[in-house]
Parts: structure tokens; sequence; C-alpha cells
């Protein structure tokens, strides 16, 4: 018999520290923010500028800068109402939309202990697309603008309740039910939607269906920003504010508990809260691919795993990347429109094979 | 190193003051149910400030059930078992039933009602701190991983202050794992990791430290600097600590009191010296073992001599008996192993002060016993011949022989199964009888050769096959 003995960690080598590393939350975050605000800034003179009809990017500025009333505009009356009702609100849907699928991916992420989960993990997206489906085919989308993200939240809302329900029902709840559930439950909508789609005969039915399912922001008014931003700004603070406790559960159940947190209550909060954000979302947007996959994935790369920091910082770089992705979208092709969704998935899925073979080792979370 | 009193220390903790003679903690009658089966069945223990409590019991006897269920982890079951902490908040009751609550005139409101939600989560935490068998793996820096230990200290919406960070980072200088502050935890060694879970209890500054084998993947060293750690917290500032460990030795040197575990029940409750006995080592680790002072510290030591995990029965030397001509040390080593194989051992004629003596005392060997440095006498020949033609085989080590003890040798000639261990490193036995001995030996080699002794036990085990 060959007995292998030495002491702890014979290869580790002195780092030569010699008090507690800096750098605090705020001020992580606050670096953060800066640089993705200052970012987006720019982001949002651009994409209010380009377009089938490019704006001068001084009169863009003045524009916006009269918008939020400082100084006066240069700009033609077209201009501005250009940027005013068809720009701003489709950049502001892009950004609330974006920032909802980073923070939820990096919830589920946290929850899972996986960085494979995505936002729709539990189903929430197919309930989403079957709630749109819904409302397309029964013509409810025609009575009114408002009954399609209707039915869709609805749709997600159904979704997220089942496998809820599936996940605690005779005995134990845990997240590997939760998530298989999920599968199961978006299996299920998914073959709803293709059916509806293979079997209706209203060609027109099935494009909507199509279009909406590759996602995009189109149909983005002012309406559809005041009813998703405040569901996905309340729903970001409250994930924000439980963010330790999600660190500690990353850390362990029973750590987390020995800790003084209330595991059951702050798992189902984080799985609602995501689901719901991500139901708004995927509303009024459609199926958003990759976007809640590989957000919080490279921000954490950058920031480390404190979700304190890596939860806020993956809103902003989700909605500037959306952002980012869906003033893509409106040029490439112009003047016809490439579908976000489609997108992001086309950008995003390169990117997240080439940060694993890259980055091998560290993708675990 | 710290000594152990358990008495007289239980006045350092200022808060201890105002709880007089309270204990920290006090387990009436607990019991856990885990699928179907009691793990854990009516335990009862108290706990004061400054003492260091060690739980020991072999695999699945609950030790961790119950260090469980006092953290909170795991639900007991209903009835009259209670759980109360008796912290510098005042008195606490994380889980009362009616025994504890009457006990203590009313320790909750109501009797016989779940107490775990009456403490919030977050008090708990700060009051009890849970140091788990394994740490898992997970995303965070080794100095992120220390800071958590602050979490149930935070507002909700408060953040880490400088404070905070220097105990962590004092934590972590006590548990030698600063090099590693900006590392991942799944970049370190287990024993590594077990020193950051330490550093993370100990910036949590709990009065009650719940500890399910803090040592079992650390090196010697890091295993006394850990258990020092346990004492300095319980002596320096009037902590309990409770600590599953597999090491007896090692839990006999460090802690003030030693419960023992045996299929859910406690089965000894007081001292080392009085938990760790060879029946209870026999009837609840299912091994025979030997307890003796440590020769350094004069702690219990527990020198094994072998598991009962085959019975009695079944074991080569049952029912065998081995007789050794030995002295001076020589059969010390073959004495051991009979014994563990199960061999009934006996010896010749050995003087007091005789290390082999000594060996035969510890092991349960008979022999026939002399004055020091005296000649064997015709009673001592005789008794010593009666033992040899007792035994079903006969050893005889390559032992100095002198005057004194030529007899023992002189008994072996009469020894029917007859087996001589050579000498060591093909050396010479010495003989200070005038070549009397060595005379003896010759005859003896002639008649039945020589083996050398790591080869006496499968001998005696063929022989005794055929």
């Amino acid at each position: 018999m060959l007995v292998f003995v030495g002491g702890d960690g014979a290869g580790g080598g002195s780092s030569g520290v010699s008090g507690p590393p800096s750098g605090s939350v705020l001020k992580r975050v606050g670096g953060g923010a800066l640089v993705l605000g200052a970012a987006t800034i720019v982001m949002v003179i651009v994409a209010s500028a380009v377009g089938p009809f490019n704006i001068p990017i001084s009169h863009t500025v003045s524009t916006l800068l009269d918008l939020i009333g400082i100084g006066d505009s240069a700009a033609k009356p077209t201009e501005r109402a250009i940027i005013q009702s068809i720009r701003l609100p489709r950049i502001f849907l892009a950004f609330l939309v974006g920032s909802a699928l980073g923070i939820s991916g990096g919830i589920m992420q946290g929850l899972f202990r996986n960085s494979m989960a995505d936002p729709g993990i539990i189903g929430v997206s197919s309930g989403g697309a079957t709630g749109a489906v819904a409302a397309i085919a029964s013509g409810a989308s025609t009575v009114s603008t408002l009954f399609l993200p209707l039915f869709a939240f609805i749709g997600s809302g159904v979704a997220m309740a089942a496998v809820f329900l599936i996940a605690s029902t005779g005995g134990r709840f845990s997240m590997m039910t939760l998530l298989l559930g999920g599968i199961a439950v978006g299996s299920f909508l998914g073959a709803i939607t293709t059916a509806t789609i293979v079997l209706t005969d209203n060609l027109s039915v099935q494009r909507q269906i199509i279009f909406w399912i590759a996602g995009g922001m189109d149909t983005a008014r002012w309406e559809s920003v005041r009813i998703a931003a405040p569901i996905i700004v309340t729903g970001a603070l409250i994930a924000v504010f439980v963010a330790r406790d999600l660190n500690l559960l990353l850390v362990g159940e029973d750590e987390a508990r020995a800790l003084g947190v209330r595991v059951t209550l702050v798992r189902n909060t984080l799985l609602v809260t995501a689901s719901l954000i991500t139901g708004a979302a995927v509303a009024f947007s459609g199926i958003i691919a990759f976007v809640g996959l590989i957000v919080p994935h490279v921000v954490r790369l950058v920031v480390g795993a404190d979700h304190r920091v890596l939860l806020p910082l993956s809103a902003l770089a989700g909605g500037l990347f959306l952002l980012i992705a869906d003033t893509a979208a409106r040029v490439v092709l112009s003047p016809a429109e490439l579908r976000v969704g489609i997108l992001t998935a086309l950008i995003g899925a390169p990117f997240f094979i080439y940060l694993l073979v890259r980055n091998r080792t560290r993708l675990s979370i | 190193m710290t000594s152990a009193t358990s008495e007289g220390s239980a006045g350092a903790g200022s808060a201890s003051v105002a709880d007089g003679t309270r204990p920290l903690l006090r387990v009436d009658e607990l019991s856990v149910v885990l699928g179907g089966s009691r793990a854990v069945n009516s335990v009862s223990l108290s706990l004061d400030r400054g003492v260091v409590l060690g739980v020991v019991g072999a695999n699945g006897s609950g030790k961790t059930t119950l260090l469980r269920a006092i953290a909170g982890l795991v639900e007991p079951e209903p009835g009259n078992g209670g759980i109360a902490i008796f912290s510098s908040g005042g008195i606490a009751p994380i889980s009362s039933g009616r025994s504890v609550a009457e006990a203590d005139g009313g320790l909750g409101p109501g009797s016989g009602e779940p107490g775990l939600e009456r403490l919030s989560q977050r008090d708990r935490a700060r009051m009890i701190a849970y140091m788990p068998q394994q740490a898992d793996s997970h995303p965070f820096s080794v100095f992120e991983a220390v800071l958590m230990g602050r979490y149930p200290h935070l507002g909700r919406f408060q953040l880490e202050g400088a404070g905070d960070r220097a105990m962590a980072w004092e934590a972590m200088e006590r548990t030698g794992v600063t090099e590693f502050a900006d590392r991942k935890i799944d970049e370190l060694s287990g024993g590594e990791r077990q020193r950051v879970v330490l550093a993370r209890v100990l910036v949590q500054q709990a009065d009650l430290l719940l500890m399910d084998e803090p040592t079992a993947a650390l090196d010697l060293r890091h295993q006394m600097l850990t258990m020092d750690l346990v004492r300095e917290e319980a002596v320096g500032r009037g902590a309990g600590a409770i600590v599953v460990m597999h090491d007896l030795s090692l839990a006999a040197r460090f802690c003030d009191r030693l419960i023992l575990l045996n299929g859910g029940r406690k089965v000894a409750d007081g001292s080392p010296w009085e938990v760790l006995t060879p029946d209870n080592l026999r009837s609840a680790f299912g091994v025979e073992g030997l307890v003796e002072p440590d020769p350094v510290t004069g702690r219990p030591h527990v020198l094994l001599l072998g598991s009962e995990s085959s019975s009695q029965e079944d074991r080569v030397g049952s029912g065998r008996r081995v007789h050794l001509i030995c002295g001076a040390g020589s059969g010390r080593e073959l004495m051991h192993q009979l014994r563990v194989a199960g061999y009934t051992v006996t010896a010749g004629v050995l003087g007091t002060g005789d290390s082999d003596r000594e060996a035969a005392d510890r092991l349960g060997v008979g022999y026939v016993s002399a004055p020091p440095f005296s000649g064997i006498t015709d009673e001592q020949h005789s008794e010593h011949r009666e033992l040899v033609r007792a035994a079903d085989h006969v050893v005889l080590l390559p032992m100095a022989v002198g005057v004194n003890n030529l007899r023992n040798l002189e008994a072996v000639l009469t020894a029917e199964s007859l087996m001589m261990v050579e000498p060591p490193d093909g050396g010479k036995v010495a003989d200070f009888a005038g070549g009397r001995a060595l005379e003896l030996r010759r005859e003896l080699i002639d008649r039945v050769g020589q083996v050398p002794e790591s080869a006496v036990l499968f001998e005696l085990a063929r022989v005794g096959r055929e």
C-alpha cells in the first residue's frame, strides 16, 4: 500500500498580500455603472440619430437635451417627432428588456448554480410565446395593441405557476425538479405554439407568430415603456436588495441558513422576481435569445461573482447590449429590418463559443 | 498549548457574568427522525461558556444530525425535547418543548409551540456559527467568502465596512489563509478550504460554535492550530464549542468534555478519561483499543489494537494460544500483532521493569512475574513450563540471554511446536551466560531452523491451518 503524506497546499505560492483587499461593493458597482452609463449615453445618441431617416448628430443631441429641458433644439419638427415618438420609446424599451434579461439571467444562474441557466429556464419564455400565440390566433391582438403583451404576460405567469406547482408537489421542493419541470412545461408549450403555426390557414397569423417568436422592438411605444418599466425596475431593485442572500445560497444551503438567510423565502422571491421581469420583457419584445445567458456571464468574468455587484451591472450591460443589437438590427438591412432576436443569436452564439473555448476553466459558476 | 480547564474558564466572557450559572446551551431529550429512523434519540446535554465539548461516535451514530439540529438545520421531532440557548442577548429559546420551558419557568411564550420561528434566522446566526463537514465549491474569492461571516451582523441595506474587512483579514491571519485572499475557492485544496471556512466561522463572532469535523482534511500542524483556535475562542471570549471529531486522541487532547453517541443515543458523557474506555471503544466503535496517558500531555491517548469487524471467532488466532519467550523489548511488537490477530498470548518469565512486561500488562498478556535482575527460581521455572505446555505454539525471540534468564531458554526445550525468530539485520544474540545460551540456540536452530520476525504471523497461520 502506498500512502501520500504531506502538508496542506504544498503548491501554494505566497502572493505577498499584507492587508484586506480594497474595492468595496459600492466602488465596484459605481465604477462599472460609470463606464456602462457613459457607453449607454453615447449609444442613445447614435440610436436616436440613425435609421432609415438619418438625423445629424448635432440635431439629435440638441433635441435630446431639449427633451430633458436643457437648451433649445435647432432640429426640424420632423426630426424631433421621429426622435421623440419613434426612436426614443424603442431605445427605452430595448434597454429595459435587455436589463430585465441580463439581471434575471444573473439570478437564475446563481439560483441554479449553473452558468447555462437563462431567464426562460423555468418555462417563462415558452409560456409568454403561448400567450402571444393565443392573442394572435384568437384575433384578440387586433382588438387592442395591449392585448398581445397582456396575453403573453399571463402566459408567462401561468407557465411559471405550473412549474412551481410541479416542483413543490409530492414531497420536498428541489431545484432539480424545478429545472426538469421547466424543461417539460417549455417543451409542451412549444409544441402548442408549433402546432398553431402549422395548423392555421391564416397566413397573416402564421407570419405574426413567427415574427413575434423571432423577437423585436418594432412595436415599441411610450405606452409599452410605461407598463414595462415599473415591473422591470421594481423587480431589479428587489433582486439587488436580496443579492447578498443569493451570494450565501451559492455557498451552500446549510451555510446560508446558518448565516441567517431565510432560504425558502429568498429563493422563491428571486424565482418569482426573475420570472416576472422576464415575462414583462418577453411580453413586449418576443423571445430574444442569448442576452440573458451571455451578459451575466461576461460581467461575472470581469467583476467576479458577488451578486451585489454582478446583478446591477448585468442589468446595465444587458440594456446596453440590446440597445446596440436593436440599433444594428434597424440599420444592417435598412430600409428593411432584421429581427433583433435573430441578431442576438447570430452574435451571441459565436461569442459564447469563443468564451467556451478560451475560458474553459472559468466558465463554472 | 492551551491547557484544558473546563472549570473556572467560564467567567472569561463579559456576558457570562450576567448569565451566572446558567449554561450557554441546553438540549433536553432531543430526537430527530430522518428517513423514517431516529437518527438522534433523546439526547440531552448542556454546555457552559468557555467549554469545548467533543462529540465522538462511529459513522452514522448521529453526530452530524445532532449538530445540525442544534444549528436549526433539521427539525427536531415534535414532542418533549427542546433546545435552548442562553446567549449574551438574554434567553433565547431556539426551539422549545415542554421540558425546557417548564424547567426554566417559561422560556418562551407557550410550550410545545415550534420555536424556531420565534427567533429570527438572523438573530440565531449571531448566536450560533455552524461549520459544515464539507465546504462546497463556489465562485467567490477567499476574502469574499470569509467576509460573508459578517452578514448576520449587517443591516439589510448595509454593506461591510472597514471594520468588517479588518475582522475578516484578522480571522484569515489566524487560520493562515491570507496568502490565498484573492484566489477562488475551487482553486484551493480541501484542507485550505476548511481553513477558509474556519475563518468565516471566527468572523461570525457567535457565542456557540458548532463544528462538524473541522480537522478532517487538515495536516497535523493545522489540526493543532485549528483546535488551538477553538480553545482560544472558548477560553478567550467565553464562547462554547461543540466539535464533532473522529480522531479520538485529538478530541481527548483538546476537549474539556466528550460525549459518545451510539445509534443516535448518548452512551457516555464526561471527561475524556471517563468516556474513552476500552469498553466504550468496543461497544461504540467495534474496535479493540487501549487508552493510555499521552507521555507529553497526560491526556488520554487511544491505541488501536484492531477491529472487531470480523467477529472474535473469525480471527486467525482465535482459540489458539501462543507463548513468547522474550525480554527487554524483543517481544513487544509481536505481542501486539498476535493480540490484534486474536491469539491468546502468554510470555515467559519477565522481571519487573522489563519493557516487554509493560507491554504484556497493557495488552492483557499473561506471564510469570519475577523481581528485577534476579535469577529464575524453581517455582517460577515450573510455572513457566506450565505455560509452555499449555501453548499451541511457542515462539522464541532473539533476546539477550544472561545467567538470570537462562532458564527461560531451557523451558523451550520441552515445547512441541517451536518457532525461532532470527536476530534482526543478521546480528548475533548476545550471550552473557558463558556460551551456554548460544549452545542451546544452535541446538534449537538445528532442530527447527529460524524465521524472520515478519514471517511469524504467516507461519503461525499456516501451521494453524494444517
